[in-house]
């Protein structure tokens, strides 16, 4: 695989005309990989500048402590599966016979590490095949919906897009003055919605509770979330993707 | 079908069992310890200790000892007496279960096996019984298949349920932490929380989850590579580098984290009040500084760890004793002087940067989670933050995010942080107040026939909600 070097820009003081950038996947690690992470929040990366440019060097060292501080023991240590003798295992839960899927499972020496290696390559191929031809409409038919709903998301997504991006623009301003206006501006923009909002049996009712008037918990911007933040982007979820409209009995 | 297995019973169960068991047994399978126990027929009316004494907490760990030897489990409590040096093999990696050769032996052993399993919680049959089992967020769809296939074709449950943690939490009773009027019928179904945002600061991770009618809403759920375990070998680090080499000594040290370790509400100040130089200065109280003594276990005397005041006569004491040559035990004994590390370890919790790791805090990563989310939710979820998991027991930890909470959010938002009283069994509290309301339970979990009939990718399509 190809890695993304973060190379040292004239400002650092390290040592000039190369670093040396030990390749140590294989101690839990990846350097490529943990140069990328999301980064603090953008003010502070202001504020503070001197944390952006590390040396390469200063990188691989930090990305070594923490993969360090996640291991829990120091040395490496195999610690295998106590035996037991044929008779104490009458006892047990399990019968004599195993699937196929069960052996292998069990016998799967996997890491996280690998398991997650196989998952973006499988990923990266689902991709590929995704850009050959167009996707099909029907998400939840797919057997990998993580990757192939990435794709499809702004389809589904961009409708709530502009009104919350529009929302927050007049909401920035967080002064307690601003609650009026939020509050009126939340309104027009409800109704300017309408017309554009989700095809779903009911979108304009509100999720009534008796709690709606209860100041604590009063919204100034008094609209229903949309479906699309109760639909799933990775397979995980716990339940139907059904907009959260009061449930039958 | 491959996936099925021959059984006598098997045709008889299918034919008179459609429906799931009405026995359900809730695994709170975490990292560092599973939380399990069976869930009751109806809730009981009190604050759910008595719903909790049927919950047991095991680690989850095979451990071997300095001599080599290898115990299961809960055997950690109960057979080991000297903690030096003791390894682990966790079968459970960044808060997923892994390995299952090593899963299922600390399953059989502590939930399968007459011998070992203890008796309320031993499950005879499991075709008779429902399973309840929780799973980190975003978990890998392989991870997911694996785990219902060995469940299902294993050890054969009557029915099944894997659901992500945090939501379950939003099934406790959470009106009367958070100081609500209750509006729940008291006669009538356990139902989920409206809104509540779950905090889960675990072993290996901290999760943000916002729960919204006990329903996770995936876009807003953030992750922390920090959890328990990056404390501890945080501080491990630390004292190996300024007094003793600690560095094999895990489980110690793990002791000693949940014994000193707090989180500071004033960071400089207490720098300052832990610096060495002032301590010359003027001589303060030594019962009110931040420096304290941990007098490390000896399993020799069978003594275990404890913390006491610092005490900085102690070095003079200990030379007086030997020249008189009484007082043996002041001799033998070992002690860590613990200052500034009380609270810069917990404190990477709020700002990675100190170690180096490019993510945000866990105040930072509420607001990023609720960032995503529509803007009418957020006063509800600040009103409702639920923080849960082992790291929510540091001192100070609670008041430390509602400060930081409330200075970020804005200002029209009330900011609730709450704890429940148990923060490392409400997850489990959770998923056996939700096992009681059958109908809900019914809805979301699949019965062996339908595994038999479907296999294991429908059941992973139906756990993820797209059936």
């Amino acid at each position: 695989m190809y890695s993304i070097e973060l190379l040292p820009n004239s400002s650092s003081h390290a040592t000039p005309g190369w670093t040396y950038v030990p390749d140590r996947r294989d101690r839990g690690f990846d350097p490529a990989k943990a140069a990328i992470t999301p980064a603090v929040g953008r003010k502070r990366g202001i504020r503070d500048p001197g944390r952006a440019d590390l040396s390469s060097r200063q990188n691989n060292a930090i990305v070594r402590h923490l993969a360090e501080l996640d291991r829990e023991n120091h040395k490496d240590v195999s610690i295998p599966i106590p035996v037991k003798q044929q008779k104490d295992a009458s006892g047990r839960g399990t019968r004599g016979k195993v699937t196929s899927n069960v052996r292998r499972i069990l016998q799967s020496q996997k890491t996280f590490r690998n398991h997650l290696d196989d998952e973006e390559a499988a990923q990266a191929q689902a991709a590929q095949t995704a850009t050959q031809r167009p996707a099909p409409a029907q998400v939840s038919r797919l057997t990998k919906p993580s990757s192939s709903r990435r794709s499809s998301t702004p389809a589904t997504a961009s409708k709530p897009e502009p009104s919350s991006s529009r929302q927050k623009k007049h909401t920035t301003p967080a002064t307690p003055s601003a609650v009026p206006t939020a509050s009126t501006t939340a309104s027009t923009d409800g109704d300017g919605d309408k017309p554009d909002s989700d095809p779903s049996p009911n979108p304009a009712k509100l999720i009534t509770s008796e709690h709606d008037n209860d100041p604590l918990l009063r919204s100034y911007i008094p609209s229903a979330p949309p479906t699309a933040s109760c639909k799933p982007s990775s397979p995980n979820h716990l339940f139907p993707t059904t907009p959260p409209a009061p449930a039958h009995p | 079908m491959g996936t099925t297995k021959p059984r006598p019973s098997g045709r008889n169960s299918i034919a008179k069992a459609p429906s799931l068991p009405s026995k359900t047994f809730v695994i709170d399978n975490g990292a560092h310890t599973m939380k399990a126990g069976y869930a009751p027929d109806s809730v009981p009316s009190d604050d759910g200790s008595q719903l909790l004494s049927t919950c047991a907490t095991i680690p989850n760990a095979l451990t071997k000892t300095r001599n080599n030897r290898v115990y299961i489990g809960s055997q950690l409590h109960t057979h080991v007496k000297d903690w030096n040096e003791l390894m682990f093999r966790r079968p459970v990696e960044k808060g997923y279960i892994v390995n299952w050769e090593a899963e299922k032996e600390i399953w059989e052993h502590s939930f399968f096996d007459e011998k070992t399993a203890r008796k309320d919680l031993r499950i005879a049959s499991p075709e008779e019984t429902t399973l309840v089992l929780t799973e980190a967020p975003n978990a890998l769809p392989i991870l997911q298949k694996n785990a219902d296939e060995i469940v299902m074709e294993e050890w054969g449950f009557g029915g099944y349920f894997r659901t992500i943690g945090p939501s379950l939490n939003a099934w406790n009773e959470i009106q009367s932490l958070f100081g609500d009027p209750l509006v729940q019928n008291p006669d009538g179904p356990i139902s989920p929380a409206e809104c509540l945002l779950v905090v889960d600061s675990g072993f290996s991770h901290t999760t943000v989850t916002p729960v919204y009618k006990g329903r996770p809403l995936q876009r807003g759920i953030r992750r922390l590579d920090l959890g328990g375990k990056h404390l501890t070998n945080y501080l491990k680090e630390m004292v190996s580098m300024r007094q003793y080499n600690m560095v094999d000594e895990t489980y110690i040290m793990n002791d000693v984290k949940e014994a000193v370790c707090f989180v500071s509400n004033n960071f400089p100040g207490e720098m300052e009040q832990a610096w060495k130089g002032n301590r010359k200065r003027s001589q303060p109280d030594p019962s009110e500084g931040v420096v304290v003594d941990y007098v490390l276990p000896d399993p020799n005397a069978g003594v275990k760890g404890f913390m006491r005041p610092h005490d900085p006569l102690l070095n003079l004491k200990k030379r007086k004793s030997t020249l008189s040559g009484s007082e043996t035990a002041l001799l033998s004994e070992d002690v860590l002087v613990l200052g500034n590390e009380r609270f810069t370890v917990p404190e990477i919790l709020f700002t990675p940067g100190d170690i180096g790791m490019k993510q945000a805090g866990i105040p930072d990563m509420i607001l990023q989670s609720l960032s995503v989310l529509p803007t009418g939710l957020h006063p509800a979820f600040l009103a409702n933050v639920l923080v849960v998991g082992g790291n929510a027991l540091l001192p100070g930890f609670m008041d430390r995010l509602e400060t930081e909470l409330r200075q970020t959010a804005s200002t029209e938002c009330v900011v609730r942080v709450r704890r429940p009283q148990d923060p490392i069994r409400f997850a489990w509290l959770g998923g056996a107040r939700f096992a009681t309301n059958k109908e809900e339970l019914k809805r979301v979990a699949i019965t062996r026939q339908e595994y038999q009939e479907n296999g294991s990718s429908w059941a992973g399509r139906k756990f993820s909600g797209a059936l």
